[in-house]
């Protein structure tokens, strides 16, 4: 169906790329509930915590075992936990205050999707979705699994006999679908002919099966933040997304009901399930680009389930499409031509985070425009000319109608200054206390390059400046070692520019290249100073960057710093 | 030594002087509680910061921290208490670890003397206000400048963050006050009334919903930033000179609370408006107040000859007339 595309003012969605975010190298995402961190699985099997906020690296979470791919990462409701699972066919649960490894399951498989149940604070089971079988329950505590099922005729076997070839036939990127519902009573299954299965996540009974028009198979099955919306991808490229008939809380007991009351009660077996089925979820629209009849990867809804983007599964394209729930498509993002690997959209805020397979997350945003009247509050904005036609005595020496200046504010009245408001986005922030939004931030020490101004600095950092190169700035901010590619001559700008990528954050939209220009014509003398003395060291420099504690050297980034903003 | 209001509404019980802390050898111009009542921290011109314990009744003090090369404005604790951050007239911001009592971080950027700091209440960013006009937010983490908002045509010389971090306020002799959304950096609203005298504080209610404003014509308001209307007026004292804070006690009734050029402290009742005390005792214009979080105490810092800071506390027993 060929869609209008709508005025793309008036929507709440992101419209270009605002930065990018570099750190080893992440093959995947996951937002926390609140939309404050965001995890990303690399490709060494660590996993990066980014403070959202400050755009930094809170934290990493890495151990000696677990070296392979990630291949997704998911946070717990609470955000806790967090669960990896990788190409070495494991799933290790993280905490993340703590960064230390709780649990680690080794499967048959690797999994391409792991979910921890949403329904607790502590989860221990999960929902992991193998390569080309069908989904399972894993206990993280026993290790012990539980096939799900994925058709009628084959209920416990667990094998599926996929109709349809997957179009790319690449295997990494073709996984089985399934989800929890939103609070983890029920799981939805996507299986390869097409349909979807309802099953009870205590007892692992189908509870009905709704099958989607087309019959093709389903790659993705994700649900809306809210859980009132649920898509789907197949492979006849359509993406279809479904109203949830079932109340948020207490869904399975609901389907129990359903099950047993007349008139669904009079059919039988398959019949029934579907009829159950057809009260569970109703079709709501169809997204397809009936131009190009491309394949989606990674769909999702935005966090007001009210945008729908999706991924172009062409090889070699960066290119989001949203659409709005109801069908029209308001946007097409393009972003470089790396192919993409990950999509999410943040929780509260209009940005989609996007991985490509160069290992950069992007982060993009709406376009800014300022709002003038915000910084003068007596000034209008006008989209247009108007016509203005004065007052009869506007421009009258002794005007007769003065401005009513008296306050029409009674001062008497009582100012609550202590209750908050709640916040609706947030169902159930009864439990916010408990909540993990943050990790502490520990300042990571100063370098201290001018010796001379902080007499009050550590110890340890006074010695290696007496040794001579004070210069580690090409250290990581976490010790990792980089090795310092430029030529020393300017290493005070691109050390800038290295201790800027290395610890993470391109903050600048424009080319670095010509912020080292501007640099070296303003020429800050002090540091430059330095680096000759250390140029003549420059094997010293590097031994230095396993012992250095920090990458700051603030008065070059905030030198650059100035000089943009 | 204190008094309770003369022919006013009296505060019941009065508060009354507890302890003196010298030892600053200039001017006082910052004092602050941690936010969980265990520490005093002062910061003054003699280009140090003095910490004080509050678990011991002698309020003894408990270390000091050198490394400014220019007096100092401002101090801010961070929410957990383990950091403090300082704006001075070095240009600088630094963070300081309390546990050890060292520097551990400097911040630098601003192009003319840093005027004002606060710590955001997830104490991963850092708001600054300095005669450069402008308002900085840095990382705690790196100590990287995030944003520099082009806040003000004049010195800044307050910001504050909402309740969940979301905004900032931000107050400057232009006579405005500014309120900024931190994550984007973009200007939200501004505030300005037909007269624009100097503000020289801001600061955001409890609740966020409100931000009382200092203005250099000895006036207080409170004011509804979403309607840009102000609510309260709060006259009395002395405010022409310096940027004297002021602040909200809400432990034992709902109060404002602010220094004076007449070196006085004055307390108003939050709804009437009405002046229920005056704390005498400083030989110099109180510079600065703070609320304990939890008990019902009063620190004041005072410039000139005094250089003391003063705890005030609530007696139990009914208001003493001395």
């Amino acid at each position: 169906m060929n869609v209008p595309i709508i005025d793309p003012l008036q929507g709440d969605f992101p419209e270009v790329i605002e930065e990018f975010l570099q750190h080893g190298n992440m093959k995947c995402i996951a937002f926390n509930r609140r939309g404050t961190l965001l995890a990303a699985g690399c490709v060494d099997g660590s996993c990066v915590i980014w403070d959202f906020e400050t755009r930094g690296v809170a934290k990493e979470l890495r151990d000696k075992d677990c070296v392979a791919p990630i291949t997704s990462v998911c946070w717990s409701k609470f955000g806790h936990h967090i669960l990896a699972s990788a190409t070495d066919k494991s799933l290790t649960l993280w905490s993340v205050l703590s960064g230390e490894k709780i649990a680690r399951v080794t499967l048959q498989q690797t999994t391409l999707l792991a979910r921890l149940h949403p329904g607790s604070c502590t989860p221990s089971v999960c929902l992991a979705c193998p390569l080309s079988s069908a989904p399972i329950l894993v206990d993280l505590n026993t290790g012990s699994s539980t096939v799900l099922p994925v058709t009628m005729s084959d209920v416990g076997t667990g094998t599926t006999h996929p109709r349809n070839k997957f179009s790319d036939g690449s295997p990494p990127f073709t996984p089985t679908a399934a989800t929890f519902n939103k609070c983890g009573d029920l799981i939805y299954v996507g299986n390869s002919k097409g349909e979807i299965l309802i099953v009870d996540s205590k007892n692992i009974r189908v509870q009905a099966i709704i099958p989607i028009p087309g019959g093709s198979v389903i790659k993705n099955i994700v649900f809306s933040r809210n859980g009132q919306y649920l898509l789907t991808n197949s492979n006849d490229r359509v993406i279809r997304v479904y109203e949830n008939l079932l109340s948020q809380k207490g869904a399975a007991n609901e389907l129990e009901e359903m099950s047993n009351a007349s008139p669904v009660n009079e059919f039988q077996g398959i019949e029934k399930l579907k009829a159950v089925g057809s009260k569970c979820l109703i079709l709501f629209r169809e997204f397809q680009d009936a131009v190009t009849k491309m394949q989606w990867k990674a769909p999702c809804f935005s966090g007001d389930g009210e945008w729908v983007v999706g991924a172009s599964a062409n090889k070699g394209e960066h290119k989001l499409y949203i659409w709005d729930r109801v069908g029209h498509l308001v946007k097409i993002l393009e972003g470089p031509k790396e192919a993409l690997t990950d999509l999410a959209w943040h929780p509260v805020r209009p940005l989609v985070v996007s991985v490509s397979v160069a290992g950069l997350v992007y982060i993009w945003a709406k376009d800014y425009t300022e709002n003038w009247s915000a910084f003068a509050p007596d000034f209008k904005e006008l989209e247009e000319n108007e016509e203005y036609i004065e007052r009869e005595d506007e421009f009258d020496l002794v005007p007769d109608t003065e401005k009513v200046k008296e306050s029409e504010i009674n001062e008497d009245d009582e100012v609550d200054i202590m209750t908050v408001e709640k916040d609706s986005t947030f169902s159930d922030s009864e439990a916010s206390q408990e909540e993990l939004c943050f990790l502490p931030a520990i300042p990571s020490p100063d370098v201290p390059e001018q010796q001379d101004k902080y007499p009050a600095s550590l110890s340890k950092l006074e010695e290696s400046t007496h040794s001579g190169s004070p210069f580690s700035v090409e250290a990581g901010q976490n010790g990792q070692a980089h090795p310092a590619s430029s030529p020393l001559e300017v290493v005070a700008n691109s050390a800038a520019e290295d201790a800027a990528v290395n610890t993470g954050v391109k903050r600048k939209r424009k080319p670095s290249a010509k912020g080292l220009e501007l640099e070296a014509e303003k020429g800050r003398k002090p540091p430059l100073s330095k680096l000759i003395k250390s140029m003549g060291k420059p094997s010293k420099a590097k031994v230095k960057l396993e012992n250095a504690q920090d990458a700051n050297d603030s008065v070059l980034d905030d030198a650059v710093t100035d000089e943009y903003i | 030594m204190s008094s309770a209001g003369d022919d006013l509404p009296a505060i019941s019980p009065a508060y009354s002087l507890r302890t003196t802390l010298s030892g600053h050898k200039h001017a006082i111009s910052s004092v602050k509680f941690s936010p969980d009542g265990s520490l005093l921290a002062s910061a003054s011109a003699d280009k140090t910061l003095r910490l004080y314990s509050l678990s011991d009744p002698e309020i003894p003090f408990r270390a000091e921290l050198t490394g400014h090369s220019e007096g100092i404005s401002d101090l801010s604790f961070s929410s957990d208490g383990r950091l403090l951050c300082s704006a001075s007239d070095d240009r600088t911001i630094r963070i300081w670890d309390l546990e050890t009592s060292t520097l551990l971080k400097t911040l630098t950027g601003h192009t003319n003397l840093a005027f004002c700091c606060v710590f955001n209440p997830q104490s991963n960013m850092i708001a600054s206000g300095a005669f450069d006009e402008t308002v900085r937010v840095w990382d705690v983490k790196s100590g990287k400048c995030l944003r520099v908002l082009p806040a003000h045509s004049d010195p800044v010389t307050a910001v504050d963050f909402n309740r969940d971090g979301s905004l900032i306020v931000s107050s400057s002799y232009d006579g405005l006050c500014r309120i900024w959304d931190s994550s984007t950096g973009h200007c939200m609203k501004t505030l300005i009334d037909d007269e624009s005298p100097p503000v020289s504080y801001v600061k955001f209610s409890p609740n966020g919903k409100f931000v009382l404003a200092a203005t250099l014509d000895s006036t207080l308001r409170l004011w509804n930033f979403s309607t840009g209307k102000f609510l309260k007026t709060y006259t009395g004292h002395v405010n022409s000179k310096f940027c004297i804070p002021a602040t909200f006690s809400v432990t034992n009734g709902k109060y404002i609370i602010s220094g004076s050029e007449d070196n006085c402290v004055y307390l108003w009742e939050l709804q009437t408006r009405k002046i229920v005390q005056k704390l005498e005792g400083h030989t110099g214009t109180v510079i600065t107040v703070s609320c304990h979080p939890t008990e019902n105490m009063i620190a004041s810092g005072a410039l000139g000859n005094d250089k003391t800071v003063k705890i005030w506390v609530q007696k139990d027993e009914e208001s003493k007339e001395d």
